[in-house]
């Protein structure tokens, strides 16, 4: 892996090789095994500073991102700017200078349009992680669940997921099925029309139903998460409605047992939306197993991104 | 101080070919003769334009002059320039200024700004609804006692489809051209691209190439009903260029026009969030493009005009999201024309001069420019084997947005001649 040429930041999944990928899922393995320990830090990033710049509200990522460089001993700097002190787009070049003053050599960035983290990497020398950005991309979640997937499938090439919800509106769906397709994991969709773009990737086959989805054998079910605020009445006519058709209860539950079939979800989750408590509750939910591969999989992403701050 | 362009070659409009000749020009900017091997009288200045066209002004009839309200994107001075700079002769200023033209007081002070700075003509439009907001009707008979050439809010349709019905058939009665911005309000919501693969892709909210084919849809059946002459704004999309042929087959008074963007470009050119590619309609898919093309071709699209539109790059290096829509093209049309499309060999001088230069000023009500003893010399010398980098420093617009930004064009313009 040694041929790997160095990267100064993470924007989406697009744009990494395979080798990369598989660096990064490599490395996180033993970052993981140091959980186990009494002491879970290493030196790595002594000295270094983290800047967790999120626009939009984030505590699980957020705090993840900070947990996993406390973890690498970095110093952190959280900075949470709501929407409203925000003058739209126009003061970003702006607020891009102040960063570069700060001279942090990671910034960890979340922001509701897509495109910013861009922008901010190429205006500053420090590393820039995309936390999230509109709809766009998230390019860690889709690592952590490559690794949460090849934990429990080591023979992963081959196998096969469905993401189910608003693919419309989901960085996380974007990012986990250009990464999941490139591993060669076949990727399938299930959800109302109004929710799955036709100008989704080719490889992303949509289903009509759970029983097409349950004939078709997915290895794990990835469920989104229901932004019900926006959606109820727009996109969907109710979250009863929604629930009947797509969410995750006991019955279909009872048909993955049958499949030995894996739940994941990204959290927060929509309790009694996108699925029911009870469902919560099955015992091949790998959703906790995501949270904690999140910060392996982080950990892993600080390690290998080189910052231009560190050129000097 | 008179001038003799040697030995180029222009446009011969009795004879409908290219020829190649000298001009004199008298020094009060009137060719005087135009022959073979003319003499050099005395205290002429020459110009060898061996190898070089003269070509007949542009005129485009979609320019947001941005004057008065923003100057900080651009002033009449500066569009005038650029306008020069780019072949452009004569052009439409847009009502949407800050205040918006919607009367005919307005008019008229946007007029004698334009005496003052502007040494081409620039045309004036005003407002179909009272202050853009497609509310009430806006004071048509005094802006048409001060002669504007169209009605339009530009920029905004007018979603009311009864309104637009009220104007069209107001605007009747002063024989005015109704202009439309050809938009779906309800369906391109807070789009930012076109709706589909890119769309996805970049995670940015899509604009449906139906939002703008239900507007085209809907103003044309209104012109149908109410007899008004319609000129539909920046036509983008194949379907809605089968609407305007099926609409001039059923004799419907109506012209429309296309930009260079969008004959040149698709969504597939937007790379890396560059908001330099944020426009209004968005740029489209190959398919759209291809018909477009065919489309001004064959006339269904009566002209091309810019929809020049700065904006500073400082409000441009937004994300993509909220970058405004809209870059400049007044300096750039004839070239990435010439670029794109005559120096390939998909079309040639004479379609460009028919769609940029003839038919524009025809729907506007002027005659078009002759290369011809007796008329005003109004033309660009245009070096073929030239070549143009777009850099910054090239531009006359203060706002250089646009995709051909740094970009090296085959073609150049020597001089514009007015």
């Amino acid at each position: 892996m040694s041929e790997l040429k160095p990267r100064k930041d993470l924007l989406d999944i697009e744009s990494l090789s395979l080798d990369e990928i598989e660096y990064v899922l490599e490395n996180a393995v033993p970052f993981k095994q140091l959980f186990q320990r009494s002491v879970k830090k290493v030196p790595t990033l002594r000295g270094k500073t983290v800047l967790n710049l999120f626009y939009e509200p984030s505590t699980r990522t957020s705090s993840s991102f900070e947990v996993a460089a406390n973890r690498m001993s970095a110093d952190v700097t959280n900075f949470t700017i709501s929407a409203s002190s925000v003058v739209k787009g126009e003061s970003l070049l702006d607020t891009i200078e102040t960063l570069q003053a700060m001279r942090s050599d990671y910034i960890v960035i979340r922001h509701q349009a897509a495109g910013v983290p861009g922008i901010v990497a190429k205006h500053t020398r420090a590393s820039v992680l995309n936390a999230g950005d509109g709809y766009h991309a998230h390019p860690t979640q889709a690592l952590l669940d490559a690794m949460t997937f090849r934990e429990v499938y080591p023979d992963f090439q081959g196998r096969k997921v469905v993401i189910v919800g608003d693919v419309l509106h989901s960085r996380v769906a974007r990012s986990t099925s250009t990464l999941f397709h490139k591993l060669g994991i076949e990727v399938g969709v299930l959800g109302p029309g109004s929710l799955i773009p036709e100008g989704r990737h080719e490889f992303m086959q949509r289903f009509a139903s759970w029983d097409e989805v349950f004939d078709w054998k997915p290895d794990a079910v990835y469920l989104l998460r229901v932004q019900m605020e926006r959606q109820e009445g727009q996109f969907f006519p109710s979250v009863a409605e929604y629930h009947k058709m797509y969410g995750m209860h006991s019955t279909r539950v009872q048909r993955m047992r049958e499949l030995g079939c894996y739940l994941m979800h990204p959290g927060p989750v929509n309790r009694g939306v996108e699925i029911t408590d009870e469902a919560m509750g099955y015992e091949k939910s790998l959703i906790s197993t995501q949270v904690e591969n999140g910060i392996a999989v982080r950990m892993a992403v600080l390690h290998w991104l080189k910052p231009e701050t560190q050129l000097d | 101080m008179a001038r003799l362009f040697q030995n180029g070659k222009f446009w011969d409009s009795d004879r409908l070919e290219m020829v190649t000749g000298d001009i004199l020009v008298n020094d009060e900017g009137m060719i005087e003769v135009v022959g073979v091997g003319l003499p050099v009288p005395d205290e002429v200045a020459t110009t060898d334009c061996t190898g070089c066209l003269l070509i007949p002004g542009m005129f485009d009839m979609h320019v947001h002059g941005r004057e008065p309200g923003d100057e900080h994107k651009e002033t009449l001075a500066s569009c005038a320039a650029a306008a020069i700079h780019g072949g452009v002769t004569g052009l439409v200023l847009m009502p949407d200024t800050s205040p918006p033209i919607d009367s005919g007081n307005l008019v008229k002070s946007l007029q004698d700004l334009i005496s003052e700075v502007s040494p081409i003509p620039m045309l004036t439009s005003g407002c179909l609804t009272k202050g853009r907001k497609g509310e009430r009707l806006a004071g048509f008979s005094g802006m048409a006692s001060r002669g504007v050439v169209m009605l339009t809010d530009s920029g905004s349709s007018v979603p009311c489809p009864d309104l637009l019905r009220r104007c069209m058939e107001y605007a009747k009665d002063f024989d005015l051209l109704v202009t439309t911005s050809c938009d779906t309000a309800a369906l391109t919501k807070a789009g930012a691209v076109n709706e589909g693969k890119i769309s996805y892709q970049l995670g940015l909210p899509g604009i449906p190439a139906m939002s703008q084919e239900i507007a085209i849809d809907r103003n044309i059946r209104v012109a149908q009903h109410t007899g008004a002459k319609l000129h539909l704004q920046q036509v983008s999309t194949a379907n809605a260029v089968k609407s305007v042929a099926c609409a001039k087959e059923a004799g419907t008074p109506v012209t429309c026009e296309v930009s260079p963007y969008h004959l040149l470009l698709t969504e597939e050119d937007i790379v890396d969030y560059n908001t330099h590619f944020k426009m209004s309609p968005p740029l489209r898919l190959e398919a759209d493009r291809e018909a477009l093309v065919a489309a001004l071709i064959d006339g269904t699209i009566d002209v091309i005009a810019s929809n020049h539109a700065p904006h500073t790059e400082f409000e441009k290096a937004a994300d993509f999201g909220s970058a405004p829509f809209g870059v400049a093209g007044l300096e750039t049309t004839v070239l990435a024309i010439y670029d794109g499309l005559i120096r390939p060999g998909v079309f040639g001088w004479d379609l460009l001069i028919e769609r940029y230069s003839d038919r524009p000023r025809e729907i506007v009500g002027l005659s078009s420019l002759k290369i011809t003893e007796g008329e005003k010399a109004e033309f660009f010398v245009f070096d073929p084997e030239g070549e143009t980098t777009l850099s910054r420093n090239y531009f006359k617009t203060k706002s250089p947005v646009t995709p051909f930004l740094d970009k090296t064009l085959s073609g150049a313009i020597r001089e514009t001649v007015i």
